[in-house]
């Protein structure tokens, strides 16, 4: 039996909080399916992704149902394309993804993840093949994601590879001109991927994972920006409270996404892999990260202050998790998306987030460059130098760091774009000296892997 | 041994329980489980006791009454038969939440449609949003659902009532109250 406050604050968090269970994501290994043949590749592809994944949907909505939580995304990850395909050739692989894109359609899901490559030591035939052809892949399609990860902490950074990636991001927005770069909007660059992400763009299986596996994404920035909301509407309280008021917060969120995806896999009969405990934000009003810095007396997010908000706010969120669950992996910890984040692009149009900031601010919590839409001329050194750093501080810190910058084809900074849907809109963020186009990115070659035994 | 229920009403007021207790102790009852709970101002308490096999359902009725005569109580005792427990059908709990303008006969309509699908009512409360409006009246009703039920087509009829009524109904399994509230 449960108490007025227990009923009334579950009711409350669905209704008033916009909780939710942001992706369940099923991921396939596709290592059975390969083939140097294309089409029985793909074949095979279809063949198993349709297998695992022609009720996902249908299950998602029955068990959102039955707890009244909504399960907003259903998405697949894959085994990376460019290991699994890695004897096609750029054009094959160009093939291949509107074939997931087909597949995708066909399942009913909304982004399917792993046309991916891992080239943080060196660059194979296959992950050649596969960079080469990311830009018209993503350009021919819908629902196709791309990720490629550049560098580790033990690796190091392939800088050769941001270069290309540069490159590639800069013709995947000029190929989707007309849609402000739309293309770049599905393609991470990552330092220290995880392997077992249900997020969007960067998901994938990785090796070493089951032969399908549930993995679940959990939401809640509403919830927490209400639960400080309503203490610090009591009382004026220390920042360790308000850190204990987050991490309760974070708990229960995670118990829900933990219920609900292993309810899923129970009925797909999948083993349930991960939650991931981040805090990823809509376009939403009351769905935000953005606000909950108001809530915690920022101005906006960006404001001096904001980097050690982020650190307590990230560090409650798995603090919170992992008390929650036992099994705990992707990126978890705090999402700063700028487009798709209503009160963080509102921070940027007015000037209080600005590209220094924000690639601040990524040091203390999860993600990196996230949904940043820069001026189109931008050059390709200098997008390969942001990339760069970006990569670096996921090397240093042992963390994920990733870019999602879309250089929009014909505009400036300050005007405007809107991706649709969950990607939301933005104004373009000025990006200092955009034109350079210094050297040091050319050099090429491998920045060495960081040497943690003299920490400081 | 006999074993008997007894209801007890009051006006709330300190030592309600410690005094029947205390009665049914003096009158060679062993209590085997009570429950009480107070609604406004209002005791209502429920005992359930063995009672030595000399004692019928009146006697202690009687008995409590006359000890208690002070204190304005209505008693109620009813004879329980000992029941062989009946097999543990698979079964769930979900939550049913209406929210919406307060109006006469809102429980006895949405309890109609629980009750014509087979489906037994295991808590219902008016829950205190601790405002002022009027609007936001808050039931809860806790529901048994067997695998016998048609729950899909009852959790319908609830959403058409209520649409009628104009309230906001929510549907959820027990569970997502155990995951957000209990660690």
């Amino acid at each position: 039996m449960f108490d007025d406050q227990e009923i009334i604050s579950t009711i409350e968090m669905v209704k008033n909080e916009n909780l939710d269970v942001r992706a369940v994501t099923l991921g396939i290994n596709l290592f059975d399916c390969i083939s140097h043949d294309l089409t029985v590749f793909k074949k095979n592809i279809r063949k198993k992704i349709i297998g695992h994944a022609a009720t996902l949907v249908e299950t998602c909505d029955q068990v959102g149902e039955k707890y009244g939580i909504k399960v907003v995304n259903k998405r697949i990850s894959i085994s990376p394309i460019a290991l699994v395909g890695a004897s096609f050739s750029s054009e094959q692989m160009v093939e291949i993804a509107h074939e997931l894109n087909d597949i995708a359609k066909i399942v009913n899901i909304d982004f399917i993840g792993g046309f991916s490559a891992l080239v943080e030591r060196g660059i194979a035939k296959g992950d050649q093949a596969l960079i080469d052809a990311i830009p018209e892949a993503l350009a021919g399609t819908q629902r196709l994601c791309a990720s490629v990860n550049v560098a580790t902490t033990k690796a190091g950074i392939n800088m050769d590879a941001v270069l290309i990636m540069s490159r590639a991001i800069k013709k995947a927005a000029a190929l989707t001109a007309d849609a402000d770069g739309l293309a770049c909007a599905k393609l991470c660059v990552f330092s220290n991927i995880p392997q077992d992400m249900p997020f969007m763009a960067g998901a994938y299986l990785g090796v070493g994972q089951a032969d399908a596996v549930i993995n679940v994404g959990v939401s809640g920035p509403g919830v927490v920006k209400r639960a400080i909301e309503r203490n610090l509407a009591q009382q004026r309280l220390p920042l360790g409270r308000i850190a204990e008021i987050i991490k309760r917060t974070a708990c229960k969120v995670t118990r829900v996404g933990e219920l609900i995806g292993r309810e899923v896999a129970d009925i797909l009969k999948i083993r349930f892999g991960v939650v991931d405990l981040s805090l990823a934000p809509t376009p939403t009003v009351g769905d935000s990260v953005g606000e909950i810095f108001q809530a915690l007396g920022l101005s906006h997010i960006g404001v001096p202050g904001s980097t050690a908000a982020l650190a307590m706010l990230n560090d409650a969120v798995k603090k919170g998790g992992a008390f929650a669950s036992s099994h705990v992996g992707g990126l978890s910890g705090a999402f700063i998306p700028v487009s798709e984040d209503l009160k963080i692009a509102e921070a940027a149009q007015k000037g209080f987030l600005t590209m220094e900031k924000l690639e601040a601010m990524t040091c203390v919590c999860s993600v990196g460059l996230d949904m940043v839409a820069v001026p189109g001329n931008i050059t390709e050194q200098v997008l390969a130098g942001i990339i760069a750093d970006e990569m670096a501080i996921g090397m240093i810190n042992a963390k994920t760091t990733a870019t999602r910058i879309i250089p929009v084809p014909g505009k400036k900074a300050g005007d405007n774009v809107n991706f649709g849907g969950l990607l939301g809109k933005a104004s373009i963020m000025d990006v200092p000296h955009l034109d350079l186009e210094d050297i040091f990115v050319e050099y090429g070659g491998h920045i060495p892997a960081p040497i943690h035994s003299l920490k400081n | 041994m006999n074993k008997m229920i007894i209801s007890v009403l009051a006006k709330d007021r300190p030592g309600i329980i410690a005094s029947i207790t205390s009665d049914l102790y003096e009158l060679g009852c062993n209590l085997e489980n009570v429950n009480q709970m107070i609604l406004q101002n209002q005791f209502a308490g429920f005992f359930i006791t063995q009672v030595p096999k000399s004692l019928s359902c009146e006697t202690i009725r009687q008995e409590l009454s006359l000890k208690e005569k002070d204190h304005e109580l209505t008693i109620h005792v009813r004879s329980l038969e000992e029941e062989t427990p009946a097999p543990v059908a698979e079964k769930e709990i979900f939550l049913i939440t209406t929210s919406g303008p307060n109006q006469k006969g809102l429980v006895a309509k949405l309890s109609s449609i629980i009750s014509s699908f087979g489906a037994n009512i295991v808590n219902l409360k008016a829950v205190f949003m601790g405002g002022s409006n009027p609007n936001e009246n808050v039931m809860s009703y806790q529901v048994l659902i067997t695998k016998e039920i048609d729950a899909p087509a009852m959790f319908a009829a609830l959403k058409e009532k209520a649409k009628e009524l104009n309230l906001d109904i929510r549907i959820q399994h027990k569970n997502i109250f155990d995951v957000t509230n209990k660690i």
